[in-house]
């Protein structure tokens, strides 16, 4: 016979006591469907597993006999399975999942089938379950009595296969992969970036966000669009309907003293002086939801305490409480620092890093993603569009001019998607008829090339605190102002600066022209250290992605 | 090796049964494309399977192909040898089916060889055992083997369980001579009923005696007491001088037994007016004798879609001539010239 080996066709099914019942002759001229199964001209069973309660022998044996006469090549091997009240599912589950575990199932020599027309419905669904789990992997089979002709002369009717990987349907494999390009989409904003690197991310995080409740940590630079990216996935999450409570947002900089706490976790009424009600807090708040704690790195060591038994136990106390409430939520954190730094400076709790460091993604800044910038261009005029009430246009030769200057090194972006989305909706303001010409952009031009320059004067350090902005401001209060001048200059150099070398190098120009200084990057790096500082805080380019 | 398109003439499982029987009587190996090309589930069915499996037993034939769904098919047979055979066929096909393919090879083999088949023996979708029995089978035994069937027990569809033995002694098929049938000698309606009212076969045979002015004499009723499934079947047999036919109908739920009477009657009597040895059932079974004879000549009526199948399944085997001539609107004479 044919030398190809074809996989044996394999059916388990249980035996449908009502249905497959019959035992005189004529019943023969009822449809049976676990006879029907068998009698199928186009599906044949070389093995029958049939599975019945022992109070069911008799007709176990009569089918197991007519099988045999209509379809000598089938075996039928009986099985019985200990249940005595068929509409218990869990007793129904229990012994189907305990015939499954012991079934020695062999994929690549037989092909299984779940046939699940008989049996009560209990029985259904528990078949359906351990195809859908696995643990029989097999695809379905149901069988349908006959129309017509077939019927008159006591035909097997029909059958069906149901697979339940649904990839493997060819119209919604199509639709799965419609609704990740828009998810894909939707966390872009509509934007077609192009950036490789940034798209990859993009579809990681799309990947987490459909399939994890875990925390998710973003890392990038300022400005670099981490609240945004936030807000978005909620907005996926709640459009796959799988966040069913608000987005809460915070900037953990903004929290101080007591009042972090009571934000946070709320407070009971006359927990503290001042607090006449109660205040259930912003993780409460965030039940069933999202709550995007930016700037995680700013929290206080109470609140990263009790965040973190927050996110353990879904539980914590509220100020002044002895009751602890309850909250389920997905954390998204935002930083710009490193907070493996934050942690070896003993500034940030490790094992809360460890509890939000599952899934990180580190955002690159606006200069890592030159190609990035004529899209957003667009999307930036379109938002600008809508904030003036009119419809802002930029001709293609303005287009070019500005996008000549925005990609080349002159140009910082070191307020990333911020700075952007200002130089933008300047152009648009003053544009006359919302026309953005040439001569607007180069009057945009002036303006950036003052403030980046400004942002890197000493004088001027000031004017953009980035002492503040990279020791956070408790710490920058606490500095001289000897030292925070001279800090303030130390940051500048480093963010225009491609590596540490190079910023010791210019640093330390002088003495490097008189030879006195043979290692300017360690000199650099000892001279951070005292501030608790590294390179990575620094250069403004945040953490590489991590875990 | 013989290349047969299996979409071409009835396009359906007749094609592969005569080329298997004809690949063991002759020797040559083909190969079929297209295997039921076109019907609602294409490719080889489990009817299908079972006659390339019985006919590979019988041929000692190397198959590939042979799985359910295939659309191609190579069958070589490498050595026909006669024996004792027992296929059980279950009623996804008919047994009488399986016989018809491996019989002309056994019936030409070099010794006699029995065969014991189960299944349905009475299936709406062939030949059922009566007519095997009462018309084909006395004329290969006209035509030199001597072949006889047995029924030992009713086999109806779906519950199949029947059974029934042939023996086979072989010689050489010598031509035949059919060109009248001569005069009527007996005619007999039978209506058999298994477990089902009695009076379904009484009505049936009121609406034959109706439609065919036979006598009461001509009618009678079988009842089987015991048998694995209901059933009924009608046969009506006309014997004549030279010619045994036999034309069948089946019981269906559904369908009035006066009906199923009138299908069987209907074409007893088309038979009849027009004055031809031959009816539409025997002719294409007859038709591959007379080619394996290579020669002979018969009356029938018009060739349908069954026996145009077998004429052009024929020439990919066997150099023989077929000539059909149109006697009348209704008469068609059939000759084979080796």
């Amino acid at each position: 016979m044919a030398k190809a080996q074809r996989r044996k066709t394999v059916v388990i099914g249980m035996l449908g006591t009502t249905i497959d019942q019959g035992q005189g002759p004529r019943r023969w001229e009822r449809w049976r469907p676990t006879v029907a199964l068998c009698q199928q001209e186009d599906l044949l069973v070389d093995r029958l597993e049939l599975l019945y309660p022992a109070s069911a022998t008799l007709l176990a044996a009569t089918v197991t006999e007519d099988i045999h006469q209509v379809s000598p090549d089938t075996q039928v091997r009986g099985a019985v399975v200990d249940i005595r009240n068929p509409w218990d599912l869990e007793q129904v589950y229990g012994a189907l999942l305990d015939y499954a575990r012991a079934y020695p199932f062999q994929p690549e020599q037989e092909d299984y089938l779940v046939h699940i027309t008989t049996g009560t419905h209990i029985a259904q669904i528990s078949m359906f379950l351990l195809v859908e789990s696995r643990h029989i992997p097999a695809r379905l089979v149901q069988t349908s009595p006959p129309v017509g002709r077939d019927k008159g002369l006591g035909g097997g009717g029909s059958y069906t296969l149901i697979d339940l990987d649904l990839s493997k349907y060819d119209k919604l494999a199509a639709r799965f992969q419609q609704e990740q390009r828009e998810g894909l989409s939707s966390l872009k904003a509509g934007i077609d970036t192009l950036n490789p690197a940034f798209n990859r991310l993009i579809e990681r995080i799309e990947q987490v966000a459909s399939h994890s409740r875990a925390p998710l940590l973003i890392t990038g630079p300022t400005g670099a669009g981490k609240s945004q990216l936030a807000r978005r996935i909620y907005a996926l999450k709640k459009a796959r309907r799988q966040v069913s409570g608000p987005f809460v947002d915070l900037n953990c900089a903004t929290l101080r003293g007591d009042g972090a706490m009571s934000a946070l976790f709320g407070h009971v009424r006359g927990a503290f002086t001042g607090a006449l009600s109660d205040r259930p807090g912003l993780l409460r708040q965030a039940n069933g939801g999202v709550l995007f704690l930016d700037e995680i790195g700013e929290l206080g060591a109470d609140e990263q305490a009790m965040l973190l038994r927050a996110l353990e136990d879904k539980r914590f106390l509220p100020v002044g409480s002895d009751k602890e409430v309850a909250s389920d939520f997905q954390l998204i954190a935002g930083t710009n620092r490193d907070l493996q730094v934050e942690v070896e400076r003993g500034r940030f709790r490790e094992d809360l890093l460890a509890r939000i460091n599952l899934w990180t993604f580190r955002l690159p800044a606006l200069r890592e993603r030159p190609e990035d910038l004529p899209p957003n261009l667009l999307y930036e005029l379109d938002q600008a569009s809508q904030a003036l009430g009119q419809r802002v246009t930029m001709n293609k030769e303005a287009q070019e001019h500005f996008l000549r200057f925005a990609t080349s090194p002159e140009a910082r972006w070191s307020g990333n998607f911020r700075d952007l989305n200002a130089a933008v909706l300047r152009m648009a303001t003053l544009a006359s008829g919302g026309r953005i010409t040439r001569e607007d952009v180069d009057e945009e031009l002036v303006r950036l090339r003052a403030q980046w320059t400004r942002s890197t004067s000493p004088a001027a350090a000031g004017a953009v605190d980035l002492v503040a902005e990279v020791l956070g401001s408790e710490l920058a209060a606490e500095l001289d102002r000897f030292d925070r001048v001279q800090l303030a200059d130390v940051i500048s150099v480093c963010r225009q600066a491609r590596s540490l070398s190079e910023a010791g190098r210019v640093l330390f120009a002088q003495s490097r022209a008189r030879k006195q200084s043979t290692n300017d990057a360690d000199r650099l790096r000892k001279y951070l250290t005292r501030f608790g500082l590294g390179w990575d805080d620094v250069s403004g380019r945040g953490a590489t992605e991590a875990a | 090796m013989v290349r047969i398109d299996g979409s071409k003439g009835e396009g359906g499982g007749q094609v592969l049964r005569t080329s298997l029987a004809l690949s063991l009587v002759t020797g040559t190996p083909f190969q079929m494309v297209n295997i039921r090309a076109g019907r609602q589930k294409p490719g080889l069915l489990r009817q299908h399977l079972t006659a390339v499996k019985a006919a590979a037993e019988v041929g000692a034939a190397e198959v590939t192909g042979a799985e359910l769904g295939s659309r191609e098919l190579t069958f070589k047979p490498r050595a026909l040898s006669a024996g004792n055979y027992s296929f059980a066929v279950g009623t996804a096909g008919s047994a009488t089916l399986v016989l018809q393919t491996v019989l002309p090879a056994l019936m030409l083999a070099s010794g006699p060889s029995t065969l014991m088949l189960e299944g349905g023996t009475h299936n709406p979708a062939a030949p059922p055992f009566d007519f095997l029995e009462k018309a084909y089978l006395p004329l290969v035994r006209r035509m030199g083997p001597k072949v006889e069937a047995v029924l030992e027990r009713y086999g109806f569809f779906p519950a199949g369980g029947g059974k029934f033995r042939v023996s086979v002694e072989p010689a050489p098929l010598r031509p035949l001579t059919l060109l009248e049938r001569g005069a009527v000698k007996r005619r007999q309606a039978t209506a058999l009923i298994a477990q089902l009212p009695f009076d379904v076969a009484k009505r049936e045979l009121a609406a034959v005696e109706r439609v065919l002015k036979w006598k009461p004499t001509e009618l009678r009723t079988e009842e089987l007491k015991r048998s694995t499934g209901p059933g009924n079947v009608l046969w009506l047999e006309v014997e004549s001088e030279h010619v045994t036919e036999v034309f069948t109908a089946f019981g269906e739920r559904g369908v009035r037994a006066e009906e199923v009477a009138e299908r069987a009657a209907g074409a007893a009597r088309r038979y009849l007016e027009a004055e031809v040895p031959v009816g539409e059932n025997l002719c294409d079974q007859l038709l591959l004798l007379l080619a394996l004879a290579k020669g002979g000549t018969f009356r029938t009526l018009p060739l349908d879609g069954h026996s145009e199948t077998q004429l052009h399944t024929f020439s990919n085997f066997l150099d023989v001539k077929v000539d059909v001539r149109e006697v009348s609107p209704e008469v068609r004479e059939v000759e084979v010239r080796g």
